[in-house]
């Protein structure tokens, strides 16, 4: 199978497991972001696939051939690293020509590359300068450079974007998913900011505790996340999730939340564990400020967000639960005030006792 | 910037306690220079005859005529260059090995380096002499240079400075394709200059002046450096031509080091900055 596939990966470190068996197959081209917390194991998953580590089980395989035994230079992988990494005492032109020249790549074909990446870039003016001469920004854009020349088969990023400003990573968030149409390779992102890996990314691989956790393309992670951890991750501010009980029902899942608000959900009924106890959980988004009295349950707003076009309020249902709910940017939600709250239980998710998440049906 | 705006404002007391105390430092360099400047038998009856005229370059005339200071010299200037040349060398490569690579022992091993520089190396003369007697190494070239490359001290300074730079840049030039050896040839040890110039310049510096083991193992005069040297001929009156003569030979020995100075000077003032902070 072309494209990059991983076979039951293991890795320790000094007796402490780090990734416990991850398979995973990434399709030529597709441009894939590792998400999660630190320590979840994805930079480590990076650098086995980069060969700067080695895995203690399993197999990495790209385009149907097995590069874990290959050293990092032979493996037709391509990396572009947090602190950029580019040689100091080297031009910018010396840096894009270092690996060439290593894989004894002709001078006039050097040149040519390395012009051809500089163009693409907008770098040409910088190639005599030195990384201790050029701002941020346009480190990244060397190092991304560097990596381009080789035309590698799979491009590794280990959160590329994670030393810019505010402003230049937007900017280079947009350049990157460009750059990634004139490239014909595969794209690997190590990221922990999900808006990174949400308007980057094909598919997210979203990792925690070792294992990965879902893979799946952007809506869906966010839509239908696999289990409450996912839901809990991805999306700002995190999705409200409550301890409920089922309640009966037609072929949907009818829950009661702990201050006995009902909420009708889309979740099918069958196929939800046995037993009463579940987890209710709601985007912020679905829960929507009302008048008291008006809505599926009343509660106090402890905090209020004005973001511009909305409100972020977070409040507290009468059994202590904090519930995050959406409102007008005009609110006129205060701190103490009593509101009603709409949840809209089509748009709500359940989370079994293991933590496995259930969904209305797919559209 | 900020030790320009310190100088503007040091108080006129403290500017002339350091006027004075550079006066009290400079005055024996003149002084030798003066004496160097004059002729033999002037000086004789009263030295203090350097303070007024004629100066005459006899004396360094002489030198290259009529003793032995040239192939001192040189002698020094092959032992000097050929330690920092060693020491360099050595010190870099296990300075990359002991911040780079992973073999048994590796931490023990440099503790034990760590120990040597609690090794005085009187400690151990009398069987480096019986050493260096058995090999047959004593006055030769490789018998002044060889101890001068036990250089504990350069190998620690390699390997912390070494250690402080990113791994990341040995991993970037690894997904590049090149071996261990392109890696510390052409990634490292350029990086590393800084750190070598201030080795090269203190191994050259240390190694220019030693005394101990040039005197222990060169007898032969024609294997002297020019510390044994300059001593031999004061203490033997007989190689002595008098005291302008003497004062030539020093003034002469501490050209090449006086220009080491000058060209390093920045190397060596943040050398001994860094070791004063530490």
């Amino acid at each position: 199978m072309p494209g990059l596939e991983l076979r039951n990966i293991r890795k320790a470190f000094k007796g402490t497991e780090v990734l416990a068996g991850v398979e995973l197959a990434v399709a030529p081209r597709e441009f894939i972001a590792f998400l999660g917390p630190s320590g979840s194991g994805k930079s480590t998953l990076l650098r086995i696939v980069a060969g700067l580590e080695t895995a203690d089980e399993g197999e990495v395989v790209l385009d149907d051939r097995r590069i874990d035994t290959l050293p990092p230079g032979d493996r037709g992988v391509a990396m572009v690293f947090q602190h950029y990494a580019l040689y100091p005492h080297m031009t910018v032109r010396e840096n894009m020509a270092f690996g060439l020249k290593n894989a004894r790549v002709p001078r006039g074909e050097i040149d040519a590359l390395v012009s051809d990446a500089a163009k693409v870039l907008e770098i040409e003016e910088l190639l005599d300068r030195k990384p201790g001469q050029m701002s941020g920004g346009q480190r990244q854009r060397v190092a991304i450079g560097r990596a381009i020349v080789k035309k590698p088969r799979l491009f590794l990023l280990d959160e590329p974007l994670s030393n810019l400003d505010a402003a230049l990573r937007l900017r280079t968030r947009v350049e990157l998913a460009q750059l990634r149409q004139r490239v014909d390779a595969g794209v690997i992102m190590v990221t922990h900011d999900q808006a990174e890996a949400m308007t980057l990314a094909d598919r997210i691989v979203v990792f925690n505790d070792r294992r990965i956790q879902q893979v799946a393309p952007p809506m869906e992670i966010y839509s239908r996340p696999a289990n409450s951890f996912v839901a809990r991750f991805v999306g700002s501010p995190a999705m409200t999730i409550l301890p409920a009980r089922l309640d009966g029902g037609g072929d949907f899942a009818r829950v009661v939340l702990g201050n006995d608000a009902r909420v009708d959900t889309r979740v099918p009924r069958n196929g939800l564990p046995q037993g009463e106890t579940v987890e209710i959980g709601m985007r912020p988004e679905s829960v929507r400020v009302c008048g008291l009295g008006e809505g599926t349950t009343d509660a106090e707003v402890q905090l209020v967000e004005r973001l511009g076009e909305r409100s972020l309020v977070y409040a507290r249902l009468r059994d202590g639960a904090a519930i995050t709910a959406e409102d007008e940017g005009t609110t006129s939600a205060k701190v103490g005030d009593q509101v009603g709250l709409r949840i809209d239980g089509a748009a709500a998710h359940l989370f079994g006792p293991d933590g496995t998440g259930y969904h209305r049906q797919a559209a | 910037m900020a030790a320009s705006v310190a100088r503007d404002r040091l108080p006129p007391l403290v500017w002339a306690a350091v006027l004075i105390g550079a006066a009290i430092m400079v005055a024996p360099l003149i002084w030798t220079l003066l004496l160097s400047l004059k002729s033999n038998t002037e000086l004789v009856g009263n030295s203090g005859a350097a303070l007024q005229p004629p100066y005459t370059l006899g004396n360094y005339v002489a030198i290259f005529g009529s003793s032995s200071t040239t192939r001192w010299l040189l002698n020094s200037a092959v032992v000097s260059l050929g330690t920092t040349a060693g020491v360099l060398i050595l010190a870099s490569l296990a300075g990359y090995g002991f911040a780079r690579l992973d073999f048994p022992f590796r931490r023990s091993l440099f503790v034990l380096v760590l120990l040597g520089l609690a090794i005085p190396s009187q400690a151990v003369i009398l069987h480096q002499h019986q050493l260096f007697a058995d090999l047959g190494l004593h006055n030769s070239y490789p018998g002044l240079i060889l101890p001068g490359l036990i250089g504990p001290f350069g190998v620690f300074f390699m390997t912390q400075y070494m250690r402080a730079i990113p791994k990341e840049l040995d991993e970037a030039a690894m997904l590049d394709g090149a071996s261990r050896f392109t890696i510390f040839w052409r990634v490292i040890l350029p990086l590393t200059v800084p750190a070598q110039s201030t080795l090269a310049v203190f191994t050259f510096l240390g190694s220019w002046n030693d005394y101990w083991w040039p005197l222990i193992s060169a007898t032969r005069s024609d294997m002297y450096t020019l510390t044994v040297g300059l001593a031999a001929s004061q203490m033997n009156y007989a190689q002595t031509s008098g005291l302008g003569f003497l004062m030539a030979q020093a003034v002469f020995a501490s050209i090449p080091i006086f220009m080491v100075y000058i060209i390093f000077q920045k190397q060596i003032v943040r050398a001994m900055a860094g070791a004063a902070l530490k």
